[in-house]
């Protein structure tokens, strides 16, 4: 009985919490206007990659795009490969410094702009009830702005002395150099070199993907009907649904490119401290990390989950920065996040943090 | 800076700054059991497939191949399809040639002057020809050296072997591996030359036996045999 009150009572808030959140979630779809185009971009691609495949047009798939005898190997294939097999492989070489390059210029763009996983991602969030959608959404906002309030408290605590409040520095960190993805990565070389054939190429999302449209397409063109396909999507779905957060905490592809993004200075998101709520106004927003897909916390690095190292230039923080605080310039001179916020000294007089 | 913030870094207290957390650790350390364990499966091994031009070192394809797919693209007779899982999980997706669909191998004679393009395209040189070779040629019915495997034929299906003058395998053949038994007579039974035969896969490709209705077989009476390496 005490139950049901309970139940009752949640639906009754969670339905006036719906009607506000349904609404701030609409003006941020609307706000996140490169992520429309980044969804857009992804699915064009994939689209014609898939038509390639089942067309016969030889121009390869995202684990090998190329034509003739030019190809662009997945850098973790090319990797695997050549442990794999113990020989140097020009191809794999050249696609390697390739792709190293590119990231090095745009660092983990692939991850936003091309993977078909990020489609995936977008479909799952189609189907997800508004409900538990808004639920997710609310309980990363919950969290950043707790940490923005804090940061705002120690600011006050540095103005009144305390030397080392504003930088944060006293807080715990939340990542470290490497991570999860990392051992991921090593793992899966590790079984490369021991077993003597590219291990993780068996499982990889991306190939996956494509193998799942070749072979619902295999299975209507010529009624080829094999276990596949069931266990190919089944296994997609183990990993990017089950496996929660398979491309922060699990994919060694995202690993091998955050090694490289980390060294990245060009199209960094950067705040213009002048423009920005926090720094300029001292009021809580923490929109930019509300927003960031990679979980990065761009106005307080020290308590995002992941470094700048995972950028993966989507734009989304720059799309929802309230006053358009936030630019990626095509070359940021030095590392961008480090800087020691000073608060004009009018703000300072009502610094109360303050919430919406 | 970098020296900076390692000093700041030992100065404050070794609390969870950095480093990696106990849930990473977990998700590392059980993804690279699962990686090794996937790893075994090179033992577990599959059944023999008929693997493209190039590809008859079985160990060799299977540590190059990356299932980029872009050889079943290259071919231009669509007889390079992606292996099934009933053959093996670990052969799964790794290209091998099917010659039910009608489609053989003519090594791309026709297409490409006798350069195989699954070869030409693959990346990571999984599919890789020695530096000189010969292909079969279909106009002086040489056999060439590039073997992909041999027919062979099973009397129980033959439709020849039940008196019905069927010889569509001997006429599909460009290298003159298939030979009939009592040529010109009434019932002419087609045999294998197994020095000529270069398993290109056109008899395959030919054979009604499954298509006749009558025989219940789950293969045709004509298939070619991967070689053993």
């Amino acid at each position: 009985m005490a139950q049901k009150k309970e139940t009752t009572e949640a639906s009754v808030s969670s339905q006036a919490a719906g009607v506000k959140g349904k609404g701030s979630a609409n003006a941020l779809a609307a706000k996140l206007k490169t992520r429309r185009l980044r969804t857009a971009v992804g699915a064009v691609v994939f689209v014609g990659m898939a038509a390639g495949l089942v067309a016969g047009v030889s121009m390869g798939t995202m684990s090998g795009f190329g034509w003739d005898t030019f190809s662009m190997l997945c850098p973790l294939g090319a990797l695997g490969t050549m442990i794999a097999t113990k020989t140097v492989i020009p191809r794999a070489v050249v696609s390697l410094v390739l792709i190293a390059a590119l990231v090095l210029v745009f660092g983990r763009a692939f991850c936003s702009w091309l993977c078909p996983t990020m489609l995936i991602d977008r479909v799952r969030d189609f189907f997800r009830s508004p409900k538990k959608r808004r639920e997710l959404a609310e309980k990363k906002n919950s969290e950043i702005k707790a940490i923005s309030q804090q940061e705002l408290t120690s600011l006050k605590a540095a103005k009144d002395g305390h030397a080392c409040g504003a930088c944060g520095k006293c807080q715990p960190v939340h990542h470290g150099k490497v991570d999860s993805r990392h051992a991921v990565l090593g793992g899966a070389l590790l079984s490369t070199a021991v077993f003597g054939f590219p291990v993780f190429c068996l499982v990889c999302p991306v190939g996956l993907t494509f193998a799942t449209v070749l072979v619902i397409w295999r299975a209507f063109a010529h009624g080829d009907a094999t276990i596949g396909l069931i266990l190919i999507p089944a296994m997609l779905v183990i990993e990017l649904v089950v496996l929660r957060k398979w491309c922060s905490n699990f994919c060694p592809l995202s690993a091998l490119m955050n090694l490289v993004g980390r060294f990245s200075r060009t199209f960094v998101p950067t705040i213009n401290d002048e423009k920005c709520l926090e720094t300029a106004r001292a009021t809580s927003c923490s929109k930019c990390a509300e927003v960031c897909d990679a979980d990065i916390n761009i106005r307080h690095p020290e308590f995002g989950l992941r470094t700048m190292a995972d950028c993966t230039r989507c734009r989304n923080c720059v799309d929802v920065c309230p006053t358009h605080a936030i630019t990626m310039p095509v070359f940021v001179g030095k590392k961008a996040g480090k800087t020691v916020v000073e608060i004009p000294d009018p703000v300072m007089d009502d610094l109360e943090p303050k919430l919406d | 800076m970098a020296q900076e913030e390692k000093k700041d870094e030992a100065e404050v207290k070794p609390a969870p700054r950095g480093g990696i957390t106990r849930r990473g650790l977990f998700i590392g350390v059980g993804s690279t059991a699962a990686l090794l364990g996937l790893g075994a499966l090179r033992y577990a091994g599959h059944n023999p497939l008929n693997r493209p031009p190039g590809g008859t070192d079985e160990a060799h394809l299977v540590s190059g191949c990356i299932r980029c797919e872009r050889c079943y693209e290259a071919c231009p007779r669509e007889a390079i399809v992606p292996a099934k899982i009933e053959d093996g999980l670990l052969g799964m997706r790794s290209p091998m040639l099917d010659f039910n669909t009608g489609n053989y191998c003519d090594f791309c004679y026709e297409e490409n002057g006798g350069n195989p393009l699954c070869v030409a395209v693959c990346p990571t040189a999984a599919l890789e020809l020695p530096a000189a070779f010969t292909v079969g040629n279909p106009e002086t019915g040489e056999t060439g050296d590039i073997i992909i495997g041999t027919a062979e034929i099973d009397p129980r299906t033959c439709l020849a072997y039940r008196m019905t003058g069927c010889r569509d395998c001997y006429d599909a053949c460009n290298y003159s591996a298939i030979e009939l038994k009592d040529e010109g007579g009434a019932n002419p039974i087609p045999y294998v030359v197994e020095d000529k035969c270069n398993g290109c896969g056109a008899c395959q490709a030919a054979c009604l036996s499954l298509s006749s209705g009558s025989i219940k077989s789950t293969e045709r009476a004509i298939v070619v045999r991967p070689i053993e390496a």
